[in-house]
């Protein structure tokens, strides 16, 4: 009996990790994209996490109040579009008017709005965390004998076609390799008459739906509350600076280490020593390796 | 014939340092201009000023009755110039091929005959179509910024160094093919270096000390080897 139960307690803990590592690597991947594009952190960008937690909530319980009990799943589009009129409204207020400025002025005033938005929404939301709705209801599946939670489950299967969508986009269409000229050389893609700023706007907007989509996969189990923007951002920071700062594939491998980590260490030690451990890990690894774990892994020349 | 690029008292400015000072030149379709120039005396801040790269402090860069000289960059390229770097600075992480499709205005069909045009145009580039632009050596990436800035088909292309850092026999094709492009109705502004080659293409030759026009003429007219040029190149 105890190697069976080993057996079934590992596969649940990958699958966990997996899907946290899902649910960060939509958070990464939006934080790379818009870093990519702007050349500067989006501060506010675990702040659009938090509120796709928050609107997948108000929304569940505005339905629930009009007499609709719709399955979460249903629930995403909406979650995200709403996320993205945030990616949008950052775009406006954090980039737009600064669009000419350093860098360090995206960054600055993204830290204010990050501010603005967590106050806000503790003001509109309170203190209390909540939970949302399950994107996939009912009693865990029996595959080859373990028993598999539906949401983690779920939130694979969204994930991985959220980013499989994103890849997508990027290798296969036009707007997607101009995005990718911006990103290595803005002014040059200027130059050849790229729209380069319509371009980073859309990347903002994008970045808000996969955050919105991440809040709204993880607030099931994780819940949501209005201070867990910061949580979200260093897990996206770590993830890039793991990956290679700007790496795309690295900033999703990143995600995927560090849920990995934080579930084995939760499971052995505790979830306090897993968030301490983390840090280590990253300062460890960056005094090791600047570049991050994959990064110059594509060779770049001048 | 009127002009294609009508330069008008342009001038650059650094923080106070001028850069440019009140030049003023004119560019015909299928004619070389040579811009020559020692070291800092501003060719690359003329071209960077006329693709608005860096912003123009006074003058007009007319196109087609039109003047550019406060438009942002894109549409300074939608208006026919069309930008090769010094550098080349090709987009390193997109395709040989993706190069030229990221810049094409079209729909997808048009975009892939008009790489196809390029490809055919710079059969070195053709064999290399699916690799990534940091793998091709230097003159490669140089055909290649050349046919992504012709891809847009430009009334004007402005070069920056093209020949810098290719081996002689190298940069010796990459100006015969710009005598080709401005052949075919093409205007060429190429800042050059190396005097003696660009002479060899050019129809006209400008040459800037500290920024102002110090000697212009037709390009047959001089000599790389002449002593007033020698001094001002040096």
């Amino acid at each position: 009996m105890v190697p069976y139960n080993r057996r079934m307690l590992t596969v649940q803990l990958l699958i966990n990790a997996l899907a946290l590592g899902a649910a960060y690597a939509l958070v990464a991947l939006g934080f790379v994209l818009v870093l990519n594009a702007a050349g500067a952190v989006n501060f506010a960008h675990g702040d659009m996490v938090m509120l796709g937690g928050v609107a997948a909530v108000t929304m569940a319980a505005m339905l629930a109040g009009a007499g609709w009990r719709l399955p979460g799943v249903v629930l995403l589009p909406l979650v995200v579009m709403v996320a993205g009129l945030v990616g949008l409204g950052v775009a406006a207020l954090g980039f737009w008017p600064l669009r000419d400025k350093p860098p360090s002025a995206m960054f600055v005033a993204t830290i204010a709005l990050a501010a603005v938005f967590e106050q806000s929404a503790t003001a509109f939301f309170g203190p209390e965390p909540r939970t949302a709705p399950p994107v996939w209801d009912g009693a865990p599946l029996m595959i080859g004998g373990v028993a598999l939670g539906r949401q983690p489950i779920a939130l694979i299967i969204i994930a991985g076609l959220a980013i499989a969508g994103v890849y997508a986009l990027l290798e296969r269409t036009q707007a997607g390799r101009r995005f990718r000229a911006v990103a290595q050389d803005r002014d040059m893609a200027r130059a050849l008459g790229i729209r380069a700023v319509r371009l980073v706007v859309g990347a903002f907007v994008l970045a808000g739906g996969l955050a919105g989509l991440a809040g709204a996969l993880l607030g099931h189990q994780f819940f949501v509350s209005a201070g867990q923007g910061p949580g979200y951002m260093l897990k996206a920071y770590i993830a890039a600076a793991v990956g290679g700062w700007g790496s795309v594939p690295g900033a999703l491998l990143g995600a995927l280490l560090i849920a990995l980590f934080e579930t084995l260490v939760s499971a052995v030690l505790s979830a306090v020593w897993a968030q301490a451990l983390l840090y280590l890990a990253l300062l460890a690894i960056l005094l090791w390796r600047p570049q991050g774990l994959f990064g110059e892994v594509v060779g770049r020349r001048a | 014939m009127t002009p294609a690029l009508e330069i008008t008292g342009l001038s650059v400015s650094y923080g106070g340092a001028r850069a440019v000072d009140d030049v003023s030149l004119t560019l015909r379709g299928g004619q070389v201009v040579a811009l020559l120039g020692a070291n800092g005396a501003g060719k690359s801040s003329l071209l960077r000023a006329v693709i608005g790269l860096v912003p123009v402090v006074a003058g007009r860069l007319v196109v087609n009755g039109r003047d550019l000289a406060k438009l942002p960059p894109e549409q300074r390229a939608d208006a026919g110039l069309g930008y090769v770097p010094e550098g080349r600075r090709v987009f390193a992480g997109l395709t040989v091929r993706e190069n030229i499709e990221v810049v094409v205005d079209a729909a997808a069909r048009q975009r892939a005959g008009r790489v196809a045009d390029m490809l055919a145009l710079f059969p070195d580039l053709a064999a290399k179509s699916t690799e990534r632009a940091w793998r091709l050596s230097g003159g490669q990436q140089q055909m290649l910024a050349i046919a992504r800035a012709l891809a847009r088909r430009p009334r004007v292309l402005l070069l920056d160094e093209p020949s810098l850092g290719l081996a002689p026999q190298v940069a010796a094709t990459v100006f015969a093919r710009l005598r080709a492009i401005a052949d075919d109705g093409v205007a060429v502004l190429l800042a050059e270096q190396n005097a003696a080659r660009a002479l060899a293409i050019a129809d006209e030759a400008v040459v800037l000390a500290h920024g102002r026009i110090a000697l212009a003429g037709a390009a047959k007219t001089m000599s790389a080897d002449d002593d007033a040029l020698m001094a001002l190149l040096a």
